[in-house]
């Protein structure tokens, strides 16, 4: 079967997810800067269903199907398909669980509620657990800079108090262990502590220029024991662009898209604590066509 | 430096019947631990270095630096020291070591020279990235609470080796005439040697075993006013004390060459090795393989003694002084005459390079271990009936051609299945570059482990905890990243000798593989399979091409720092960097284990100089230097003494610290 045929699909689905699979083991990309690791290894991920079915066409192995690199359910269209869940390789007390999750600029703020739980689904389905030890959320409109000290404004803070909450709730339900912030420098941190119930435990900086982590971050961090941690993560994780000029590459499958947003990304790490060593680690990325978002 | 058992040791004619029965036992007990052990799973991340320590002791009067020969008075002095032993005691041959939570006192043993001190962390450190950044601060403490035991007058010295050990005249505090009747040397007494009894049986029988004398050769550097050709002058013709005083007489001391003649020049260097525990038996063979071409790039970057015997010589490294010092060969084995009292013609010493691969990963293909060994085929067979794989087999079979060197009579009379004794004598002198750590018999706490041996101890411990976090960071990065670093172990071999040359760290290449990702293959079945195996091509999957084509010569900045262009080598450094980037750092560890990775990514551009260089340079900058590559006692001096305030950190920011941390 040519990728071709399956374009009938329909075009009205609400939703897209994107899936890396576990790319730890996924070579060269794991170098790049994670918006391009996520871009490159979506591209594997789609390229390698696609040789795989293939192939399987090929050998005459099993009836000609709908191809698994994509797969369309109850108005979700999901690239590549669905496959049974990684799971983690040892006891789910090995391992130290985080993920990443990135809201996307220019996306409704009242969506974030509905999309954190979604996007959480869908790392704990693909580890095979029941919650995370760490939700580190991450805001388009924040970026550490250590020279940035204006105040934000009333209804920045409202709309992080927004999302924020939804994280508590994931909290008492026992489905994320401990909350973290990224790039949250101490002005914007102090703003947003007053509205929060459960503390964030981690805030997640980029220091580019390492060890100029500015006095008043280190010592509000550790009056409120909020532990700092590094990334490297690109804040535009993203860009719509970018996944639509990744669609068009193979245009005579994901032509009837038309051009689609992006709507949210995840990452997602599994450590084995005692031994530093990463067994899992991918992203998810949900994307809605222009026309229903 | 192996077990220290206690009892009567036989001299090589003695023990020479006895040799295929400690084999044999040797060959039971491992098998023994092997079936207990080979089921052994999650043991978590336990590691631990040795630091070795040369004792210096100074003559201010006479302004010399000489090696003080109170290695045992200093243990016992650390032994009785009342606020370590309430923190659990510190050396473990002179008393009852109980580490205490919290309160970890470092240990302290001896080492094959007398004038040799090895230090240890006091329990393992943890796995977590913090841990880290405890291994600089415990090296520290080590060598504080060393030298606080030491007389006035010396000093722990991290030197890999003593530039004026077997020069003519006054060497040693206190001074011992060389030619004494274990080793027999030229140069060197046999007061250097641990007087602990395994020490000199082992020096010994080494040469008995061999026939002569061990035969340590290393080109000079020939310096404008070296005498050319050099021959060493410091060689005596003439003695006949003994039958070994004839090998000189019959070429031993080659044209060109500074010439060495005892175990104690080669075990007399320090080192710094590193050993890690696995998770399982399959983890610890895979560390051991993809660590194994390391071996040879961690010698040359970390190299540090281009001096010996008083002369500076061309080789920057120890490595071959040791595999020469303990070449227990005869001359049948070593190919010089046909087989006829021995079984097998060796092509390399005790002290050498890995020759096979152990690892059944995927990623392994046959041609990898190009090298025909030798191997002890009944003991091998033995294994395999026993159930152990072929590999496996063939990795301790390789081991067990060797002799045992040091035999106790009461050992002999007392086997105990389960004891590891017969075993150990074996392993642990065979010492090669990596080495494959079976969990001790009857102690279900310690697990598989791997220890890495080539790299020459540095002058600061600032160097030594970044070589070592360096290693250890570069595991987690193979083990989550599925690297392949596998290239033809005979291509290891060869790097090996490469980077003894001088200055290899900066001006030579070294075979390393081009393309160390595993090959992602299309399957959708679930779990993610990453391989770079199997012979056969899977769909997704490339053909493997020929091995040639997998690896090239690089220089060490490119194996550390990257090559250029897409599809260049990336680096090891940015490969710890991405693995970084994937685990929970916090900031102060992160920029902590920064300052580290700088150093490795300093010395390998050149920016930054290896200790080698550095003592060069200072030799031959010094005043009193004749240009004749002779280092006498005045530039010896002064050279211990800057290596002293280095090592104690007293020379931060000074001039002196900026020689070694300060583009050149």
């Amino acid at each position: 079967m040519s990728p071709g045929t399956t374009a009938a699909m329909t075009p009205l689905s609400s939703a897209i997810i994107f899936s890396t699979g576990n790319i730890i083991k996924g070579g060269r990309s794991t170098l790049e800067k994670s918006n391009r690791e996520l871009i490159n290894s979506l591209r594997q991920n789609i390229k390698d269903a696609s040789t795989a079915d293939k192939a399987q066409v090929a050998n005459g192995s099993t009836s000609p199907k709908l191809p698994s690199w994509f797969e369309n359910k109850d108005d979700v269209i999901y690239v590549p398909g669905r496959t049974e869940p990684t799971g983690l390789g040892e006891e789910r007390a090995e391992y130290d669980i985080t993920v990443k999750l990135f809201y996307l600029p220019g996306i409704p703020i009242h969506e974030r509620c509905a999309h954190t739980r979604q996007a959480l689904d869908h790392v704990l389905q693909e580890l095979g657990v029941s919650s995370v030890d760490l939700l580190i959320a991450s805001f388009p409109d924040v970026s550490f800079d250590a020279e940035d000290h204006s105040e934000p404004s009333e209804q920045a803070v409202a709309e992080w108090t927004q999302a924020y909450r939804t994280l508590e709730e994931l909290h008492l339900e026992n489905k994320i262990k401990k909350i973290g912030l990224a790039e949250f420098g101490a002005t914007r941190l102090s703003k947003l502590l007053p509205h929060t119930n459960i503390k964030p435990s981690v805030d997640q900086i980029n220091v580019r220029d390492c060890c100029v982590v500015p006095k008043p971050l280190i010592q509000l961090a550790r009056a409120e024991k909020i532990e700092l941690l590094t990334h490297n993560d690109c804040t535009d994780i993203l860009p719509s662009a970018a996944l639509n000029s990744l669609l068009q590459e193979d245009s005579a499958t994901f032509g009837s898209f038309g051009r689609v947003g992006a709507q949210w990304v995840v990452k997602y790490t599994a450590v084995i604590q005692d031994r530093g060593v990463v067994e899992n680690k991918g992203y998810f990325a949900m994307a809605k066509p222009a026309s229903s978002s | 430096m192996g077990l220290l058992s206690l009892g009567t040791p036989l001299s090589w004619e003695e023990a020479k019947p006895l040799v295929d029965l400690i084999r044999e036992r040797g060959i039971e007990q491992l098998l023994n631990i092997w079936k207990k052990a080979k089921g052994k799973e999650r043991d978590i991340l336990l590691w631990g270095d040795e630091i070795e320590y040369l004792v210096v002791a100074y003559d201010e009067n006479s302004k010399d630096a000489r090696l003080s020969l109170r290695q045992a008075e200093i243990l016992k002095d650390l032994a009785h020291d009342k606020e370590l032993q309430k923190a659990g005691g510190c050396v473990p041959s002179l008393q009852k070591v109980t580490p205490r939570a919290g309160q970890q006192c470092p240990t302290f043993h001896a080492e094959y020279g007398r004038f040799m001190l090895e230090a240890t962390p006091g329990a393992p450190y943890g796995g977590t990235l913090r841990d880290l950044l405890t291994v600089e601060p415990d090296m520290k403490k080590r060598r504080v609470i060393a030298k606080q035991h030491m007389a006035d007058n010396e000093t722990p010295v991290t030197m890999t080796s003593f530039p004026r050990l077997g020069v003519p005249g006054v060497f040693t505090q206190p001074y011992y005439p060389p030619h004494g009747p274990i080793a027999r040397s030229l140069f060197v007494p046999d007061e250097i040697i641990n007087p602990h009894i395994r020490f000199p049986t082992l020096t010994a029988n080494i040469r008995s075993r061999r026939g002569s004398k061990v035969r340590i050769n290393m080109p000079v550097f020939y310096d404008e006013q070296t005498a050319k050709p050099f021959n060493d002058p410091t060689v005596s013709h003439d003695l006949f004390d003994y039958p070994e005083d004839a090998d000189v007489r019959n070429g031993a001391a080659k044209e060109g060459h500074v010439y060495m003649d005892a175990m104690g020049f080669g075990m007399g260097a320090c080192c710094l090795q590193i050993t890690f525990q696995a998770k399982n038996i399959s983890e610890a063979r895979t560390l051991y393989d993809q660590l194994c071409p390391l071996g040879p790039i961690m010698l040359a970057l970390s190299a540090a003694s281009p001096v010996f015997k008083g002369y500076l010589t061309d080789i920057d490294c120890r490595w071959n002084v040791i595999s020469a010092a303990v070449d227990d060969r005869t001359e049948e084995e070593r190919g010089l005459k046909p087989l006829h009292e021995n079984r097998y013609v060796i092509p390399k010493s005790r002290y050498d390079s890995v020759s096979t691969y152990i690892s059944q990963d995927p990623g392994f293909r046959p041609e990898y271990n190009d090298v025909e060994i030798q191997q002890n085929f009944p003991l091998k067979q033995k294994l395999l009936d026993g159930g152990m794989d072929e590999p496996l087999a063939k990795h301790f079979a390789h081991l067990f051609i060797r002799d045992p060197l040091v035999v106790f009579s009461e050992s002999v009379k007392n086997f105990d299945i389960n004891m590891n004794d017969n075993f150990e004598n074996i392993q642990s002198t065979n010492w090669q570059h990596m080495r494959f750590k079976p969990p001790p018999s009857g102690e279900d706490a310690i697990g598989w482990r791997v220890e890495f041996r080539s790299m020459e101890v540095q002058l600061t411990d600032f160097e030594n905890a970044a070589f070592s976090i360096f290693i250890v960071l570069l595991t987690r990065t193979i083990l989550s990243y599925g690297l392949n670093f596998y290239i033809p172990i005979s291509k290891v071999t060869e790097n090996m000798e490469t980077a003894h040359r001088r200055d290899a760290v900066l001006s030579d290449r070294f075979y390393f593989r081009k393309q160390v990702f595993p090959h992602r293959h299309a399957n959708r079945s679930g779990k993610e399979t990453a391989s770079t195996n199997s012979g056969h091509s899977s769909p997704g999957s490339p053909e493997m091409g020929p091995v040639e084509d997998e690896y090239c010569l690089m220089t060490i900045n490119e194996i550390m720092n990257g090559q250029s262009g897409p599809d260049g080598f990336p680096g090891l450094l940015s490969l710890i960097e991405s693995y970084l980037n994937s685990v929970n750092v916090d900031v102060e560890t992160r920029c902590e284990l920064a300052r580290y990775l700088d150093l490795i990514r300093k010395r390998s551009n050149g920016t930054w100089e290896t200790a080698a260089t550095w003592i060069r340079n200072f030799i031959r900058s010094h005043p009193k230097y004749e240009k004749d590559s002779r280092v006498n006692s005045e530039i010896n001096y002064d050279l211990i003494k800057a290596a002293e305030k280095l090592g104690s950190g007293e020379g931060e920011g000074t001039e002196l610290w900026k020689g070694l941390f300060e583009r050149r």
